[in-house]
């Protein structure tokens, strides 16, 4: 009787003693790297979409394999397409979660797909760094979710901010029918109503249509002082066209989102109304960094290092969703090591203590620094490329934000930089 | 006094909608013009061929990107689009020689027939895909001069291309009503047994009739690619429903038909998206398509055989 009781109890101990000291505990490491899945259309129509956030992920697995990788694996970047399109997202990430071997982080998920691919990857228990901008993930639930880029709401208050500082009273604010644009309308509403800026029109248009002359021409009568655009580079192109044609070639500041800095957009819009337009008259509004840290030059060199992606370097280094992935694959990696397992449901929990400021951590900019530091039986805290993050209850980090001006056909200078806090009341 | 003062505001007002009116059905007859080219092309290879062949929006974009080949060569844009629509007549003759008429013969039904439509057109936008790429595309800023009168605002480039359409629109209606070969379409047009059995070489008329289908797809899908300033390949699948709803308004069949359904669609949508909620301009389009149609199903022009086809 003695000895029965004796012996859960020496199980129960050891249990105890498990979970005191920092051994790993969940599913192993299956032989082979760990695979981060790059859920985003590679393609149809959005394919360049999937070669720039593929981008960050090579910037960032390179580094950690240069360091000897995660718990002796090796770490690569998995290509899974979401053709852009929720519908035909579904069964390709659904195999992607079957077939993968070691799927323990996804990142992309981005704004068109994320209502069928967000719920698929949490349901799979994968962590997710989401660059998708849907204000419905403001307050999720979603226990793998994370997401360092502010939503579509915040966005555009910001662009409403950008353009009361730059003495604009009378916008007219014209969407594509999307959700990723249209996500930004109830923060350009808010964000008007409290700083006394007048939306002389606030529309959406359909994609791709032949001719947009009539929005133009209304749009023209309403005389703003600047517009707020965010379309697709073929109805972007379009609609300026279309706008020029009727103002003789005078054309308004415009405002837009930094999702345009693309080679696609730049050469569309440069053939249809030319780039002096594109250089003197169009700002970017998205999130902010500074450029000038040791972390965005690690960055920004990873991505230059690569042949994969040494050709859009100086365009993805200014913009803020691809920095996001590469600063969450960092962390999600570091909170890997934290927990001792690859295991999602034992390392998210670990996420918020890789990021979160405590007495004697050690400051940590890269993954190398964070797993040496690490291994020295130090506690850290990983400030990268975005500058210091911290996650809110429902896993959501939005900073600053930043109004930028292109320098040239993919590159940009930021113009103008707004406290987070500042968009925050805004909202509020 | 006073009271002119508050009058003088709403004058301006209504002088202000009834300008936006007049501008709005200019700027929808310069979009018809594309749409009405590239329905008639539509129109006529189904009146001919009873095939509905939804690879046509496809065709639309491969001239598209072969103008842009054309364009990297050097050539006046309007050579190109000349040269492009025969390129895209020739391509029509292949997919009907080479595809279409052997399932025909083997009796492969009507719906398996559209099947086989949409499969080419999916399989041609990923050729565009292969040769060319996925990125955006443009030919430049070809619009030229803008030009204003009877209060419509339009570019050279929207002029020129409505007055093609009018020249071919009026050279097929010769075509059809003037010539031995036009009488000859009509017939197989109208009933396919008895113009073979009246000795008119069916199978040679129906080439024909994709040629011409082709041409006209071709260099619609030119003027649509100068119209919009950029596009991908995806082009044409995006203007086909607007096109085949311009052929079925104008009734099935019916190249008159379709020259006018084009224009009604390209006036409704432009004049609604300068009133209405523009991201609502096809739903008004669609909306009196479906409200035109109760009230007279065979179309504006149509035929109740050339109807039936339709829904064999």
């Amino acid at each position: 009787m003695r000895k029965a009781l004796v012996l859960p109890l020496v199980g129960v101990m050891a249990v105890v003693a498990g979970c005191g000291s920092t051994a790993s505990t969940g599913k192993a490491i299956k032989p082979g790297p760990i695979n981060i899945g790059v859920i985003a259309p590679f393609s149809g129509p959005a394919a360049e979409f999937g070669t720039l956030i593929s981008a960050p992920c090579y910037a960032a697995s390179d580094l950690i394999n240069q360091a000897g990788g995660i718990l002796g694996h090796k770490v690569q970047c998995t290509p899974v397409d979401d053709t852009g399109d929720p519908a035909d997202a579904v069964p390709n990430v659904t195999r992607a979660i079957a077939t993968i071997s070691n799927f323990d982080l996804a990142v992309g998920l981005e704004t068109n797909t994320a209502a069928t691919t967000v719920p698929l990857v949490n349901r799979a228990q994968i962590n997710m760094v989401t660059t998708n901008g849907l204000t419905n993930y403001d307050t999720t639930t979603d226990k793998y979710f994370w997401r360092l880029t502010p939503a579509d709401d915040a966005n555009g208050a910001a662009m409403v901010q950008y353009a009361y500082n730059r003495g604009y009273k009378r916008i007219a604010v014209v969407f594509e029918n999307n959700s990723t644009d249209t996500g930004n309308t109830p923060g350009i509403e808010k964000a008007a109503a409290k700083l006394g800026v007048k939306l002389v029109t606030n529309t959406t248009i359909p994609a791709d249509a032949s001719s947009y002359s009539s929005v133009a021409s209304t749009v023209i009568s309403l005389h703003p002082q600047a517009i707020i655009f965010d379309a697709d580079p073929q109805s972007t192109a379009t609609f300026l066209s279309n706008y020029s044609q009727l103002t003789g070639g005078k054309l308004p500041p415009m405002i837009t989102a930094t999702d345009s800095l693309t080679p696609d957009w730049y050469n569309a819009v440069s053939a249809a109304v030319g780039t002096g337009f594109i250089f003197n008259k169009v700002d970017l509004v998205g999130s902010y960094f500074s450029t000038s840290t040791q972390a965005f030059y690690t960055y920004r060199n990873a991505l230059l290092a690569n042949p994969k992606t040494h050709a859009l370097a100086d365009t993805l280094a200014t913009v803020g969703p691809p920095a996001s992935i590469y600063d969450g694959i960092n962390i999600m990696a570091l909170a890997m090591l934290m927990a001792k397992s690859a295991d999602p449901t034992v390392y998210n929990a670990y996420v918020n203590d890789v990021v979160t400021p405590k007495a004697g951590a050690v400051v940590v900019d890269t993954f190398a620094a964070g797993k040496k530091a690490l291994s020295e039986g130090k506690k850290i805290q990983y400030v990268g490329v975005l500058g210091p993050v911290t996650f809110n209850k429902y896993h959501n980090f939005a900073g600053a934000f930043a109004a930028a001006r292109f320098t040239g056909s993919t590159t940009s200078v930021n113009a103008a930089i707004m406290p987070g806090s500042e968009i925050s009341k805004l909202l509020g | 006094m006073p009271g002119a003062g508050r009058a003088r505001p709403r004058l301006i007002y209504k002088e202000a909608l009834v300008h936006l009116l007049v501008q709005s059905i200019g700027f929808g007859v310069a979009a018809g013009a594309v749409l009405a080219l590239g329905a008639v092309g539509f129109t006529l290879q189904f009146g001919i061929s009873n095939v509905l062949n939804i690879s046509y929006g496809s065709l639309m974009s491969v001239g598209a990107f072969l103008g842009l080949f054309m364009l990297g060569l050097g050539l006046n844009i309007w050579l190109v689009m000349v040269i492009g629509g025969l390129a895209v007549g020739a391509c029509s003759v292949v997919l009907n020689r080479g595809l279409i008429t052997p399932l025909v013969r083997k009796g492969m039904a009507p719906f398996g027939l559209v099947i086989v439509t949409v499969s080419a057109g999916i399989v041609l936008e990923y050729v565009i895909v292969a040769v060319a790429g996925p990125a955006t595309q443009t030919y430049g800023n070809r619009s030229g001069a803008t030009l204003n009168f009877l209060g419509w605002t339009l570019t050279t480039a929207q002029v020129v291309i409505f007055a093609i359409t009018v020249v071919l629109m009026l050279g097929l209606h010769l075509l059809l009503t003037r010539t031995q070969l036009g009488r000859a379409m009509r017939a197989t047009s109208a009933n396919r047994t008895l113009a073979r059995s009246c000795g008119i070489a069916t199978s040679r008329i129906s080439d024909i009739a994709w040629f011409m289908s082709g041409t006209f797809c071709g260099m619609a899908g030119i003027a649509l690619a100068i119209t919009i300033e950029s596009f991908d390949f995806t082009l044409g699948s995006i203007f086909l429903i607007p096109m085949i709803a311009a052929a079925v308004l104008g009734g099935v069949g019916q190249p008159y038909g379709a020259m006018i359904g084009g224009m009604v669609v390209g006036i409704v949508s432009s004049v609604s998206s300068a009133y209405w909620d523009p991201a609502y301009q096809s739903v008004v389009a669609f909306g009196i398509i479906i409200v035109m149609l109760l009230v007279r199903p065979r179309g504006l022009f149509g035929s109740a055989t050339a109807t039936r086809k339709l829904l064999a």
